[in-house]
């Protein structure tokens, strides 16, 4: 009878998180229907995947994201591996590093960075080009905590100092235990952090409105502050983009899992 | 010269000394194990042998060339780990290629290589499996297959069966010995499991606390021990604190009786003396010209082929193995017991 009751109040629970969740979520969808007078349609979405402007921020996101991605795998993969093999005393106190962009407002970040970098000899912020270096180095320090726990995550599954000990008797320098060995045993912890910091990028709001680049973030709030319906339309695409990549995450995840394990 | 030559080699970590003065000399196509508690520094000398570690002090030589600062993955030395270390994204194929892919190696060759060691560790229709879809001990036979492939000049072995059963663990360690003899290569097996060493070495390295207490062959490590420790550490051992009655004679007494050595001393340095006797050398019965002395009986345990018989001669516990027999006899506790053993089964220490 008790098993029972808990039951219930289980399911009360969770229904009530699920109506939390799922009516605002509703509403918006609505909302975002309703931009033709008396009619349901999908004109919202129309006007904002026609939008010009929206697809040039989309595409600028998207390739900062890529470029993110990939100069976050070639900085923290043989970091993480080289503190896991040679210096795990060092392993504390970088994972506090890890974290601070957590602990330091991105607008300190954003001023920090504008205020260090736009001075000679780099001047970073006076031409597109530097400046979009600058926003890079940026992403990869804001997204940063998850690239960092997704690698780190992924060298504690794996027998990283016997694999490298026994690449190393068989031959192999360290580029080739890396790519060779590690990288492949990490592919799906390093396509998570990639997917998670790709979707990162994409939403990024202060380090776009503040290097003046055009991105998803600052369009997104741009668009919000001039239209009604645009936004919520937007709003449910970032949404559904999110769970795409949560979805890609999923799939590769569960990849072949008899390449996974192994003996220890 | 010895083709692998270890020289005064000596290992610290912070402040505590792991490998102190070791010394070994094994010849080409030698099977040497380290035999040892955990924590001797049998390990840490088998990984400066592969270059995961550099001794503070020593040198390694292997077919005259010194070795003792060149990095693991130029000294084509193999390794077989506890853990297997079989790479988990690559076929059993694949992991055995690897050192030869690694090498550059020509694919015609690397595929003939696969094929030798596939069957000589009798695995020829599983090279398309992962290292997860293989049971341990096939794992084990890869991980030897892979060391092996790039046909090294030592091959290195740590603790390889220690992860599996009983059962497997015998067939596994025939087969290495097999394998090794069959290739002739010098071969360093680290283990602390006595049986294992004694049953498939040509020599055999007993350590304790980084230093070497005894090398030799099983027979000599056994039957022979020149410590306490390895007395001790290899196989069981009687250990009775005796009264000396004549040293040059090797007349000591037990309590109060009277038990005859091969062995003479000419001092005892201060040392309290004790008679050592392994269990298996004492007979129950009394037989004329031997030692014959009398105990009560303490416990029995049966262990199978054995039976252990505990007895208290005179407050010393003293232990006899009995083989299990059909016909045998078997005390009762409590019962007084009469047994004997050759003045040459005992030595003093």
């Amino acid at each position: 009878m008790k098993t029972k009751n808990m039951n219930l109040w289980a399911l009360l629970w969770a229904i009530l998180g699920m109506l939390y969740f799922f009516v605002p979520l509703y509403g918006t969808f609505d909302f975002s229907l309703r931009m033709k007078k008396g009619v349901l349609s999908f004109l919202a979405y129309q006007v904002v995947l026609s939008d010009p402007q929206f697809l040039a921020s989309f595409r600028y996101s998207a390739t900062m994201g890529i470029i993110t991605v990939i100069a976050s795998v070639i900085i923290f993969l043989p970091t993480v591996y080289w503190i896991y093999i040679r210096l795990p005393q060092a392993r504390p106190v970088v994972e506090i590093i890890s974290i601070l962009p957590f602990i330091i407002p991105a607008i300190v970040f954003v001023f920090g960075l504008i205020r260090t970098f736009d001075r000679p000899p780099l001047e970073l912020t006076m031409t597109p080009t530097k400046t979009d270096i600058l926003i890079t180095m940026g992403y990869i320090i804001l997204s940063m905590p998850y690239m960092y726990r997704a690698i780190d995550v992924g060298m504690r599954s794996i027998d990283v100092r016997n694999l490298t000990e026994a690449a190393q008797s068989l031959g192999s320098n360290w580029f080739q235990i890396l790519f060779n060995v590690i990288l492949p045993n990490m592919r799906i912890a390093v396509l998570s952090g990639a997917l998670i910091v790709f979707a990162t990028v994409l939403g990024e709001l202060v380090l776009g409105e503040f290097l003046v680049r055009p991105a998803l973030g600052p369009y997104m709030v741009d668009v919000g502050r001039d239209e009604a319906y645009q936004p919520a339309a937007m709003a449910l695409m970032a949404w559904g983009l999110t769970w795409v990549c949560l979805g890609l995450i999923s799939i590769f995840g569960r990849g072949n899992t008899s390449e996974q394990l192994t003996g220890r | 010269m010895a083709y692998l030559e270890l020289s005064h080699i000596n290992k610290e970590f912070a402040k505590a000394v792991a490998v102190n003065d070791f010394n070994l000399s094994a010849e080409q196509g030698e099977f040497v194990s380290f035999l040892g508690p955990s924590g001797c520094g049998k390990t840490t000398t088998l990984r400066m042998i592969a270059g995961f570690e550099l001794p503070t002090a020593g040198k390694i030589q292997i077919d005259g060339k010194d070795l003792t600062f060149v990095p693991p993955n130029k000294r084509n030395v193999g390794m077989v780990f506890q853990s297997y270390a079989l790479f988990p994204n690559m076929t059993v194929a694949g992991n055995i290629a690897y050192g030869l892919k690694v090498s550059g190696k020509p694919g015609a060759e690397i595929k003939q290589r696969v094929d030798e060691m596939l069957a000589l560790i009798h695995m020829d229709g599983f090279s398309g499996r992962y290292p997860s879809q293989i049971s341990g001990g096939q794992q084990q036979r890869v991980a030897l297959a892979r060391a092996l492939a790039i046909r090294p000049r030592v091959l290195l072995l740590d603790e390889p069966l220690s992860a599996l059963d009983a059962k497997i663990r015998v067939e596994l360690r025939q087969e290495i010995r097999r394998i090794q003899q069959q290739l002739g290569i010098t071969t360093i097996y680290v283990t602390h499991d006595q049986e294992e060493a004694l049953s498939i070495s040509d020599r055999i390295v007993v350590m304790s606390e980084g230093k070497i207490e005894q090398i030799g062959s099983s027979s000599e490590i056994y039957n022979f021990p020149k410590t306490e420790f390895v007395a001790n550490f290899v196989g069981q051992l009687n250990l009775l604190p005796v009264d000396v009655v004549n040293l040059a004679d090797g007349l000591v007494k037990v309590g109060g009786q009277l038990v005859r050595t091969s062995q003479t001393l000419d001092h005892t340095n201060g040392h309290a003396i004790r008679l050592a006797v392994r269990p298996e050398e004492l007979n129950p019965g009394h037989r004329e010209g031997e030692n014959n002395l009398l105990g009560r009986v303490s416990t029995i345990t049966y262990l199978g082929p054995v039976v252990r018989v505990r007895l208290e001669v005179e407050d010393r516990l003293l232990t006899i193995d009995m083989f299990n027999e059909r016909r045998l006899q078997v005390p009762v506790v409590g019962d007084t017991f009469e047994f004997s053993f050759h003045p040459n089964a005992c030595w003093l220490l």
